[in-house]
């Protein structure tokens, strides 16, 4: 009985307690479901020059460097939404399809802005591209990869960055050797670093499996030309045409050079045998300097792939990185502005000299002068190539990537297999076309 | 309630030191056995921490797997400061805080009525509630992002509790049914002579006697709303609102990952689930047996 009454005492006061605290909740969830849908409307109806900059950027030095030419910026306040690239890679089409998408994002040039832009998802940002707008003056090789299909330009590009073969100066002086200038000196080199027990390249394909796709693509480049690679990638021919196999058997040929471990390393890791002097070279994106220590950043060197077949153009890989902008966004002006900021000389070359990556600019305006003597080197390795490409996902897209990442993956652990391999291969690639 | 339990526990204690004596003197043998376990379990957490507390130089130079030849704490001071793992730990707080504290609420509600009420199809509204739960949420994601930006409070931290509460809310209640189900009837029908309402019974009996089931939800809620992903990217896309979980791929490179950034971040990111977990150590423990003895 006492405890009945120990119980039925206090509980009317909890009871009201329980429902004063339940409605309190309920009213501060509603409160605030209605205080951002008034601000959201209300700053973009107000058109302030207040403009949202989505972005995929991690690396920490970059970071820091678009952040502080953000803050610099005169037109108006830009709030930065920094988002890992594979998170940002799954949630672009909800950024862009969004009523109130951000204005700026960051991307790709090619085939994946294009994509885009047959949605009617992007801006059309002409207007930055005739006159004196801060691309006028750009490339055409940047303005074919710029334009849609209707010929509107929907892409900023902003910087890029070029592949090729990196080894480091002091390894190569150790060990007695020098950079090739032919396909059969580049063998008679792989031969002389195995008899010494070296491992003369290294590549790293465990959760990067893309980074096999770096060797097929030069191969394919030295073998049967830009053109044809361009036209494999859009379709146009089949990946177990006989052209592909003679590709194929000249990656074969340099199965025996890679480090062993390749499959266990990620890209990043794959440079340190190469820190080590275990293994000599690494066919990358110029992005490889930020993995190796600081004191080691010097030392690096690179020279491109040497000619294979002399009848077909010389060609780079150098992938644009740059922006575009939302069509759904409110405030288009504000966005055309930011994106002629962000694509000025000044902007472009202290973006590079703070990202302290090796990064090339885009606009012919920058004066060059001031950067490391690697990045010199691959601006003259663009300028002086006939055609230039993207890489393997940016050429074609993602889905068609990942059908390269299987095809090629396999192909590593089994050569032998190579007709059925390919065969599966343009199975694969069928289905994506066809979807 | 109260009122009893303070005559048991001396007892219950007493009984478990008399028994546990004789135990000591086999258990040898458990815990030859069980250290090398517990140090292979905790190797990944070492691994961490040796990643953690070396120069970015050292592991670019000799590898992830080396021991570490450097001792730095840049690693924990970049994460802190650049990598806004602070304000993040904040947001995951009040986050996680909140859709426990509302999914608890409506499933104790739920699952109260449901258990207790014959409701017309009650079977069914249980059963479509956890069919829910069964779907994996990458096919709900993109629906989701079209809701919460149709009702417009995409972008909101709002979205992501509600969005938290509607998926966690099935199984909460799936598993309190259970519990509320097996409590006596005697207890129910002694206070309906007492003259307590439904409000009443749930309040003051309901909700007491479920206090065990409810402590372990809280910790598997606190751990599963604190370490998602998933949701909160597809509902978020403010830096400034996003989760720890979030924050820490944001430490991870594109193309390269200073390591020893992302470790120090992990450990502090750790640190709240493992303070829930000590906590709440005996509910886990139970919480893992929810619904084995229904």
């Amino acid at each position: 009985m006492s405890q009945r009454t120990t119980i039925s005492r206090p509980g009317l006061t909890r009871r009201e307690l329980l429902a004063g605290g339940v409605t309190l909740g309920a009213a501060g969830l509603l409160a605030a479901c209605v205080g951002t849908t008034s601000g959201g409307g209300g700053g973009g109806g107000a058109s302030t020059g207040a403009v949202t900059l989505q972005n995929s950027i991690q690396e920490a030095d970059p970071k820091a460097a678009l952040e502080a030419l953000v803050k610099a910026y005169p037109g108006g306040d830009v709030t930065m939404n920094s988002v890992a690239t594979e998170q940002f890679r799954a949630q672009l089409t909800n950024y862009l399809r969004s009523g109130d998408a951000p204005e700026v994002l960051s991307w790709y040039a090619g085939s994946v802005a294009r994509s885009y832009a047959e949605e009617g998802l992007l801006l059309d940002v002409s207007p930055l591209w005739e006159g004196d707008g801060a691309c006028a003056g750009f490339s055409d090789a940047l303005r074919g990869l710029s334009t849609d299909a209707e010929g509107k330009q929907i892409f900023v590009p902003t910087s890029y960055y070029w592949w090729s073969v990196f080894y480091k100066k002091s390894a190569f002086e150790k060990w007695g050797v020098e950079p090739p200038t032919s396909w059969d000196e580049f063998h008679a080199l792989c031969e002389n670093l195995s008899g010494q027990g070296i491992a003369p390249m290294t590549n790293g394909l465990s959760s990067t499996p893309w980074m096999a796709s770096g060797w097929f693509d030069y191969l394919n480049l030295r073998v049967n030309g830009a053109q044809y690679h361009r036209e494999l990638l859009a379709g146009e021919h089949a990946f177990n045409d006989p052209e592909v196999v003679d590709v194929m058997e000249e990656y074969k040929r340099l199965i025996p050079y890679f480090d062993k471990n390749m499959v266990s390393y990620t890209s990043q890791d794959a440079a340190t045998p190469m820190a080590q002097d275990e293994s000599a070279m690494y066919l990358t994106g110029a992005f490889v300097t930020s993995y190796f220590p600081e004191d080691q950043r010097d030392d690096l060197d690179f020279f491109s792939v040497p000619v294979i077949n002399d009848s077909v153009p010389t060609a780079e890989e150098a992938p644009t990185d740059g922006f575009f902008a939302a069509a759904n966004s409110d405030n288009h002006q504000g966005a055309l502005d930011l994106l002629s900021y962000l694509a000025s000389a000044e902007s472009q070359q202290q973006y590079i000299e703070e990202s302290k990556s090796s990064n090339l600019p885009t606009s012919p305006d920058v004066d060059t002068s001031s950067f490391s003597p690697l990045v010199q080197k691959g601006i003259e390795l663009l300028s002086n190539t006939e055609e230039i490409t993207q890489f393997f996902n940016r050429d074609s897209s993602d889905a068609l990537q990942a059908t390269a990442d299987t095809a090629l993956t396999r192909f590593l652990a089994e050569p032998e297999n190579m007709k059925s391999i390919l065969d599966e291969w343009q199975t694969a690639a069928e289905g994506v076309f066809a979807s | 309630m109260t009122t009893l339990a303070p005559p048991v526990t001396p007892s219950v204690a007493a009984r478990r030191n008399r028994r546990r004596r004789p135990r000591a003197a086999r258990s040898p043998w458990l815990h030859v056995a069980m250290i090398p376990v517990t140090l292979l379990w905790l190797s990944p957490i070492v691994f961490v921490l040796f990643v953690a507390i070396r120069s970015y130089d050292d592991i670019a130079a000799r590898g992830l797997g080396a021991l570490p030849a450097s001792f730095s704490t840049d690693g924990f001071a970049t994460a802190l400061t650049d990598g806004g793992v602070l304000e993040a730990l904040g947001n995951s707080v009040v986050v996680t805080a909140w859709a426990v504290f509302l999914s608890l609420a409506l499933s104790s509600v739920a699952a109260y009525a449901l258990s207790r009420f014959a409701i017309p199809g009650r079977r069914t509204i249980l059963l479509t509630m956890l069919a829910g739960n069964l779907l994996p949420p990458q096919i709900l994601l993109v629906p989701v992002a079209a809701i919460t930006e149709a009702i417009g409070i995409a972008d909101t931290r709002t979205a992501l509790v509600i969005v938290q509460v509607g998926f966690g809310i099935g199984f909460y209640t799936f598993v309190l049914h259970g519990f509320m189900r097996s409590l006596p009837t005697e207890v129910f029908e002694a206070a309906r002579l007492d003259g307590a309402g439904p409000g009443g019974i749930f309040w003051r009996i309901v909700l007491p006697l479920s206090r065990p089931s409810l402590a372990a939800l809280a910790a598997l809620a606190t751990t599963w709303i604190f370490n998602d992903l998933i949701w909160a990217m597809t509902v978020l896309r403010t830096e400034s609102k996003f989760p720890i979980t979030a924050a820490l791929l944001n430490l991870q490179g594109g193309f390269a990952s200073a390591w020893n950034v992302v470790a120090a971040g992990s450990l502090i990111a750790a640190i709240p689930t493992a303070i829930v977990f000590f906590m709440f150590q005996k509910q886990f423990v139970s919480g893992l047996l929810v619904g084995a003895n229904k």
